[in-house]
C-alpha cells in the first residue's frame, strides 16, 4: 500500500469516531501540556539564573582570598609576584587583584567612619555601570573614585547622631559637586577622638562618578567605593611613607613588605570547563579559593532535579493518556474485527494492517501533542503574566533579569511533540499486533 | 472437460477440528479439479464442510492433510504473509454480507483491493468506475453502502472482486442476504461475468436451486464430495447473451423501486430517490417512440 493511502485510511478511521478520538486526544493534550509546563518552569528558573550569572561574568573567574595571613613562618602573600605565579597556571587568562582600604570620610555635618575604598584594575572599573560622571582617572593628582549608589546611607549626622536607618532621611552629602574630607589613618583618628594625640591629616578628595541607580536599587557595585588600584597604591605609599600601611602584613621584624598584599584576587579562566582545574591548582598553592562555577553547578544540579521531579509529575498524566490511547485502539479493534478480516481476505498485507493501526495511534499522539504545545504556550504566558507580576523581578548577583518563571524553548516543544507521538505508537503497538494477527475468517462469519 | 487447463487441483484434502475431546472431520478426503473459465458451485447443508472447503481454497484456513494447488501454486505450504500476497494477486472474493466499508462510497470500495497493490489513486478510481459500469451501477457510484439496496451492494461486491482481474473468484453464499428476485439478478450477473470475462468462479451455497446457475455442481455431505453434476447452459446462455448490460440494469432498477428490498439488514431506499428514478424512467419512456 502507498504511504498516502495508509495515512488517508487511518485518518479516515479516526474521523469516523470523532467523539472518541477527541476524548482520547484530550488526554494526550493534558499530558503533553503538563509535562511541557512543568519542565518549562524548571528551565525558566535555570535560565534566569544563568542569565544573571552570565551578565556578571563571574562564571569563568576564580576568587582567591588571603585569609589567615600576617603570621607564621611560611606565610603566603597574595602579592604581585604571586599573581605572576597564577598567570603561569594553564588556562588562566588574566588576574585582577583587589586592594581594600578603610577610610573615614566627612562632608559638612555628615561622616562615615568606616568606608571601604576598593582598588581595582582598569578592566574591572570599566564594567561598573555609571549613573553620572566618569571613571576615576589613573593619573589624577588626588585620588578619584566612583561611589556606589547606596553608599550615602552609611553617612550619619555627627552632631545630631541621626542615622539614616533611624530617620530614613537621606544624608545631605553631595559626592559629585563637593569634595570629601578623607582620613586614611583611622588609628590616629580614633586616638584623637578619644583625646589622645593630634588628629591625622585630612585629604580633600573628589568623586568622579556615581554608580547608576538610587538608594533603593541594588547591583554588585552599589555598596563599594571604587578607585584605580595603582592610584590607590601610589596614594597609600605617599601617605604612609616608611610606615606600615594599616591592613598590610608585616615581616617578623615589624617592617612592611615592599610589595602590596591584596585582599582578594579574581583569576580569569579561558573556559568554564577549566575553572575546576585552576581552582584546585590555586588551592594547592595554599590559598582559599572559590568559584561561582561550583555554585552554579550545584544550582544546575538542583534545577535538573527539580525539572525531573516536575517533569515526572507531568509524565504521570501522559502515562494515563497512553493507557487511554491503548484502550481506544483496543476498543476500535474489537469493533472492527470483521472489517480487518475483510481487509485481510482482500489481500491487505499484514504489515500494512499493523502500520494502519500504529498510524492511528501516532495520529492521536501527534494531534494531542500539537494542541498540547499550543495550550502550554498559553499556560506559560499566563503563569509569567500573573505570577511574574506578583513576584516582580528577580535579583541574582545584583543584576536584574526579567522574570520568566516558565520558559518553553523550541526544543522542548519539539521534544514533547516527538514524545507524544512516540507514546502514541508505543500504546498502539499491542493493539496493532493484535489487529495484524486477527483471523481473516472473521470476515466470513455471519452473525 | 478434457483438454481444459486446471486452475484448482485438490487432492486428498482433510480438515480435522478438535472440539473438546472429540475430533470433527470437516473435510474427509476431498479430491476435486476446477478448470479455467468454469462456474462451479459447492452445495451442501450447513455443517457439510462446504464453507471449510472454500476457506481452504482461498487460503484462509490451513488443511490438516492434503494438497491444494491453485493457479500452479501449492498454497497449503505458504506462510500467512504469502497467503495474503496470494489472495492479493490471484483471488477475488464475494461475501455473503457484502462487507463493504461503511466509510467509503461505492467507487472507493471497489478501488480498495487495488490500493493494497499500491495502484495510484487516479488509476484505481478510474478502473473501479469502469467495473461499476460493468455491473450496472452507473448512477450510484458516489453512494455509501447504507444508501444502497442489498442487490446494489452485492453488485459493488462483485465489482470489487473483479477489479483486481483475479484468476479465481470465490463467492461465499453471495445471495444469502438477498431476496429471491435480487438473488436471481446477482446470479445472472455472475454468470455473465464468467462468460464474458472468462473468469473462474467458485461459489458456495446451501441452495440447490441457486447452485444450478453453475456449470458444475459439487454436492458435499459430511466432508465428502458425493456427486458432481454437470449442466449445459448453452440454451439459457443465448438468452443472457441477448440481454445487454443496460437492459439488465434497467430491469433491476425497476424491480428495486417496485419491490423495495425487504431484507432487514438494509435500509429502505429513500423515497425521494425512488421518485427521482421513477421520473427519469418516465422521461425515457416518453422519449422512446
Amino acid at each position: 500500500m502507498r504511504f498516502s493511502d495508509l495515512i488517508r485510511m487511518s485518518a479516515g478511521n479516526l474521523w469516523r469516531r470523532k467523539l472518541r478520538t477527541i476524548l482520547t486526544v484530550l488526554g494526550v493534550v493534558i499530558g503533553t501540556a503538563s509535562i511541557i509546563v512543568m519542565v518549562s518552569i524548571g528551565i525558566g528558573q535555570n535560565r534566569s539564573l544563568m542569565m544573571a550569572i552570565e551578565e556578571s561574568g563571574s562564571l569563568t573567574s576564580v576568587q582567591v582570598y588571603n585569609w589567615g595571613r600576617g603570621s607564621g613562618e611560611d606565610q603566603l602573600l597574595l602579592n604581585d609576584s604571586m599573581l605572576e605565579d597564577f598567570l603561569a597556571i594553564e588556562h588562566v587568562e588574566s588576574v585582577s587583584p583587589r586592594l581594600n582600604f578603610n577610610v573615614v570620610m566627612k562632608q559638612g555635618a555628615y561622616i562615615c567612619e568606616w568606608l571601604q575604598l576598593i582598588g581595582v584594575d582598569r578592566a574591572t572599573l570599566e564594567k561598573i555601570p555609571l549613573g553620572e560622571g566618569r571613571l576615576p582617572d589613573k593619573d589624577a593628582e588626588s585620588l578619584e573614585f566612583v561611589v556606589g549608589n547606596t553608599v550615602i546611607t552609611n553617612f550619619y549626622n555627627e552632631k545630631t547622631q541621626e542615622y539614616y536607618w533611624e530617620t530614613q532621611k537621606i544624608p545631605e552629602v553631595d559626592f559629585m559637586n563637593q569634595p570629601l574630607f578623607t582620613i586614611f589613618d583611622r588609628d590616629s583618628y580614633y586616638q584623637s577622638q578619644s583625646g589622645q594625640g593630634e588628629s591625622p591629616k585630612k585629604y580633600l578628595l573628589q568623586a568622579s562618578g556615581m554608580v547608576e541607580g538610587d538608594i533603593n536599587t541594588w547591583n554588585q557595585y552599589s555598596y563599594g567605593v571604587y578607585c584605580d588600584i595603582d592610584a590607590l597604591k601610589a596614594t597609600l605609599k605617599k601617605i604612609f611613607r616608611n610606615k606600615v600601611i594599616p591592613g598590610q602584613p608585616t615581616q617578623k621584624n615589624g617592617k612592611p613588605y615592599s610589595e602590596f598584599c591584596y585582599e582578594e584576587v579574581f583569576v580569569n579562566v579561558d573556559k568554564m570547563d577549566h575553572v575546576q582545574d585552576v581552582l584546585s591548582a590555586i588551592q594547592e598553592i595554599g590559598f582559599e579559593a572559590y568559584s561561582d562555577a561550583e555554585y552554579v553547578e550545584s544550582m544546575q544540579q538542583q534545577s535538573r532535579t527539580t525539572q525531573l521531579v516536575l517533569g515526572g509529575i507531568g509524565a504521570v498524566s501522559l502515562f494515563v493518556a497512553a493507557i487511554g490511547i491503548a484502550n481506544t485502539m483496543m476498543m476500535s479493534i474489537y469493533e472492527r474485527t470483521k472489517e480487518i478480516g475483510v481487509l485481510k481476505v482482500l489481500g491487505c498485507a499484514m504489515g500494512n494492517i499493523r502500520t494502519l493501526f500504529l498510524m492511528e495511534a501516532a495520529f492521536i499522539g501527534f494531534i494531542g501533542g500539537l494542541v498540547g504545545i499550543i495550550l502550554s504556550y498559553a499556560v506559560s504566558f499566563l503563569i509569567n503574566k500573573v505570577a511574574g507580576n506578583a513576584m516582580g523581578n528577580y535579583y541574582y548577583y545584583g543584576s536584574s533579569v526579567e522574570a520568566s518563571i516558565s520558559y518553553i524553548p523550541p526544543w522542548l516543544a519539539l521534544a514533547a511533540l516527538g514524545f507524544a507521538v512516540l507514546i502514541g505508537i508505543i500504546s498502539g503497538f499491542l493493539p496493532a499486533l493484535r489487529a495484524m494477527k486477527l483471523s481473516p475468517l472473521a470476515a466470513i462469519r455471519n452473525e | 472437460m478434457a483438454g481444459k487447463e486446471p486452475v484448482i487441483e485438490v487432492k486428498n484434502l482433510y480438515k480435522i477440528y478438535k472440539v473438546g475431546q472429540n475430533k470433527v472431520r470437516a473435510l474427509n478426503g476431498v479430491d476435486m479439479t476446477i478448470y479455467r473459465g468454469e462456474f462451479c458451485s459447492i452445495v451442501g447443508t450447513s455443517g457439510s464442510g462446504k464453507s471449510t472447503m472454500l476457506n481452504m481454497l482461498a487460503g484462509l484456513e490451513k488443511p490438516t492433510k492434503g494438497t491444494i494447488k491453485v493457479a500452479g501454486q501449492h498454497i497449503e505450504k505458504l506462510s500467512e504473509n504469502q497467503l495474503v500476497k496470494f489472495r492479493r494477486e490471484k483471488v477475488g472474493f464475494i461475501f455473503q454480507s457484502f462487507n463493504l466499508l461503511g466509510t467509503m462510497n461505492a467507487v472507493e470500495n471497489v478501488a480498495l483491493p487495488l490500493s493494497f497493490r499500491g495502484v495510484p489513486k487516479k488509476v484505481r478510481l478510474k478502473k473501479a468506475s469502469e467495473m461499476l459500469d460493468l455491473v450496472g451501477l452507473k448512477t450510484q457510484k458516489k453512494h455509501r453502502p447504507n444508501q444502497m439496496s442489498g442487490g446494489q451492494q452485492q453488485r459493488v461486491g462483485v465489482a470489487r472482486a473483479l477489479v483486481v482481474n483475479p484468476e479465481i473468484i470465490f463467492a461465499d453464499e453471495p445471495t444469502g442476504n438477498l431476496d429471491s428476485h435480487t438473488s436471481a439478478e446477482v446470479m445472472e450477473l455472475m454468470r455473465k461475468v464468467v462468460t464474458e470475462q472468462n473468469k473462474t468462479l467458485v461459489m458456495v451455497t446451501h441452495d440447490n436451486h441457486l447452485a444450478t446457475f453453475a456449470d458444475r455442481i459439487f454436492h458435499i455431505i459430511d466432508g465428502k464430495i458425493v456427486k458432481v453434476e454437470e449442466r449445459d447452459h448453452s440454451r439459457d446462455m443465448k438468452i443472457s447473451e441477448a440481454a445487454t448490460v443496460e437492459e439488465l440494469l434497467q430491469k433491476s432498477a425497476m424491480e428495486d423501486i417496485i419491490e423495495p428490498d425487504a431484507s432487514e439488514t438494509e435500509e429502505a431506499k429513500k423515497p425521494e430517490e425512488a421518485l427521482e428514478t421513477l421520473r427519469q424512467k418516465e422521461i425515457q419512456q416518453v422519449e422512446q417512440p
